[in-house]
């Protein structure tokens, strides 16, 4: 549940700003200057404003296209990212998400015409070379879609740019607003699922997996282009015997034949990142797990990821084609 | 540890005989009532002595896992009706423009309102914002020892553009008194939150009886912490995995076993 709205008084008068104040008109409004006042002090705890985060309407100034981080994408030569959003409506335990930010409210740029110019300025940069977009990386692309309204502006955007392909990574089901568009080849939208183990005990706040297959279905149906993304995988006792669970839930209702991709990769998470989450969750069996440190990255024994990324892509290969599978690689 | 913060007597009044707190005769920087789990300090007006109080009360409090702050007073309003009770959610500065934003954590259905800090009194008022004397002093200083999510500050109007009762303090503990039932709900939210923060730290008691198993390094200090928050947070109980642990040796082996113990818990997620 959404506590209170602070807004920038910059963006006071800004059209998208009016939307969203008419959704959270019943909420307390605070005015500030910049959203960093609220959303970067260190005198906060992250774990108690998640269970009511605010929403803070801004504007970003600058950095808004950045370069992906190494290893993030689904194999293409040029990769940046950008977020309307900053932190996720969900709660997923394992998500750099938790660690990453002082604060747990969402903010929720509304200047989309400079992400926009942001946008076509990068591609033109590599003009001719397909260029990837992923909106993911920092939010949930879709779960907040009615109050941003995401896809109205981006979609066409990046379908009126020729060498830019666009991946929103979602756990959402709000594909409402992207039935309504006419579907393009270059927006990839990617569902994200764990199994029923790992979703119950660590995607708090999460559709259940039968109605994001469901949206998936939805989306296929209308014509999109769907892709599947494991990642992370989770160790737990039975991971294997639910990772088959999962796949048999997912492949009775979706042709894999018309996925655009499906990526695979064990937990993991950067040693400041775990330490952060870890501290704020001393209770999660997830971070009580035997770990090694790799490189700066804490995740599995080796031995131990192998197994798990060996029996997950074998059993995978039962559904998909090969040509669609991208293996998250991190080891460098 | 929830810690009232008023300026006055009179302010601190009705919160004094509601929880029945009970003056505290060793002190003397600040007037101190102690209860359950529950303290009030009177840090006289202005806000270096809030700032001043909030800082001397945390550190007679070193040892709790967690503090929350209240920080309840009267304040001027250009048209709000005198008695309106208000949750601060920005507080600001007037002396340097600094702004500080308590975290709206607990649910509540008080109206809410800024709240600007002056140096000196002021009948100057401003339709946009309550002002007060110590609410700036009071957040700055709280905010070393605690998050924005357990500092809050509630303010009920004394003063309007038509009328004055600040200076009456019989007035103003019936401004206070009348919200006594509102103001407990907020203090009883701000405790649950913070005991959801203490819960999560290692108990003092157990925690010194592990490290008198061994000599533990730093490092090994850090780890072992971790492991035993983690254990004790997954409801083992402390006294039966002490008296396993005193047949290890040395550090090293108490964090092994310790180890073995939550990766084996860990396991069911």
């Amino acid at each position: 549940m959404v506590s209170c709205v602070y807004i920038e008084s910059a963006v006071r008068d800004h059209p998208r700003a009016l939307q969203l104040l008419k959704r959270l008109r019943k909420l307390p409004l605070v005015e500030i200057d910049h959203y960093g006042e609220v959303f970067n002090p260190r005198a906060q705890n992250f774990r108690l404003q998640k269970q009511n985060p605010a929403v803070i309407i801004a504007h970003k100034n600058k950095g808004q296209v950045l370069a992906a981080p190494e290893g993030y994408g689904l194999g293409g030569e040029h990769n940046y990212y950008f977020s309307h959003m900053l932190n996720c409506l969900y709660d997923c335990r394992y998500c750099f998400l938790q660690g990453m930010y002082q604060s747990a409210h969402q903010v929720l740029f509304v200047n989309y015409e400079d992400f926009g110019e942001q946008i076509r300025q990068t591609a033109t940069r590599h003009a001719n070379k397909p260029v990837w977009f992923y909106s993911g990386y920092d939010c949930d692309s879709l779960a907040n879609e009615p109050m941003t309204r995401f896809t109205e502006y981006f979609i066409p955007l990046v379908k009126s740019i020729d060498n830019a392909w666009m991946e929103l990574r979602t756990k959402s089901t709000q594909v409402r607003s992207m039935l309504g568009l006419e579907p393009s080849n270059n927006i990839v939208t990617a569902f994200s699922f764990s199994d029923a183990l790992s979703h119950a005990r660590l995607e708090h706040g999460v559709p259940s997996i039968e109605k994001r297959v469901n949206a998936m279905s939805r989306l296929i149906g209308a014509g999109w282009p769907v892709g599947l993304r494991f990642d992370p995988v989770v160790y737990h006792r039975d991971y294997q015997s639910a990772f088959v669970d999962l796949l048999e839930q997912i492949f009775t209702r979706i042709d894999a034949r018309k996925l655009h991709s499906v990526s695979l990769g064990s937990f993991r998470l950067t040693r400041d990142h775990f330490r952060s989450i870890s501290r704020l969750y001393p209770e999660e069996p997830l971070f009580a797990q035997n770990m090694n440190l790799d490189n700066g990255i804490i995740s599995y024994p080796l031995e131990r990821e192998r197994e798990m990324i060996d029996f997950c892509e074998t059993q995978l290969m039962n559904h998909i084609p090969a040509q669609a599978y991208h293996p998250c690689e991190w080891h460098g | 540890m929830l810690i009232w913060v008023c300026a006055l007597h009179c302010e601190a009044k009705p919160v004094i005989d509601y929880y029945r707190l009970k003056k505290s005769h060793e002190e003397r920087a600040f007037d101190l009532y102690r209860g359950d789990d529950m303290l009030c300090v009177v840090t006289g007006i202005g806000k270096l002595a809030s700032a001043a109080a909030c800082a001397w009360v945390a550190a007679r409090c070193e040892n709790e896992a967690a503090l929350a702050w209240i920080n309840l007073g009267v304040a001027g309003a250009a048209e709000h009706e005198l008695g309106t009770l208000f949750v601060i959610n920005k507080i600001v500065d007037a002396d340097n423009g600094q702004s500080y934003y308590p975290a709206p954590a607990v649910a509540t259905s008080l109206a809410a309102s800024a709240c600007l800090t002056l140096s000196l009194p002021s009948d100057e008022y401003r339709d946009d914002t309550l002002f007060d004397m110590e609410a700036s002093g009071f957040v700055y200083s709280a905010l070393r020892f605690s998050s924005a999510e357990l500092t809050q500050s509630l303010k009920i109007v004394s003063d309007n553009r038509r009328q004055q009762t600040g200076k009456n303090r019989q007035r103003v503990s019936e401004l206070v008194q009348a919200h006594i039932e509102s103001i407990d709900r907020q203090a009883a939210g701000l405790l649950r939150l913070k005991q959801q923060v203490a819960a999560l730290e290692v108990p003092a008691d157990s925690w010194q009886q592990l490290l008198s198993l061994a000599h533990f390094s730093q490092t090994q200090r850090s780890r072992l912490r971790v492991l035993w928050r983690y254990l004790g947070n997954r409801e083992f109980d402390s006294e039966t995995l002490l008296r396993q642990l005193a047949t290890q040796k040395t550090a090293g082996e108490i964090i092994a076993a310790l180890e073995q113990i939550s990766y084996q818990d860990s396991e069911g997620l």
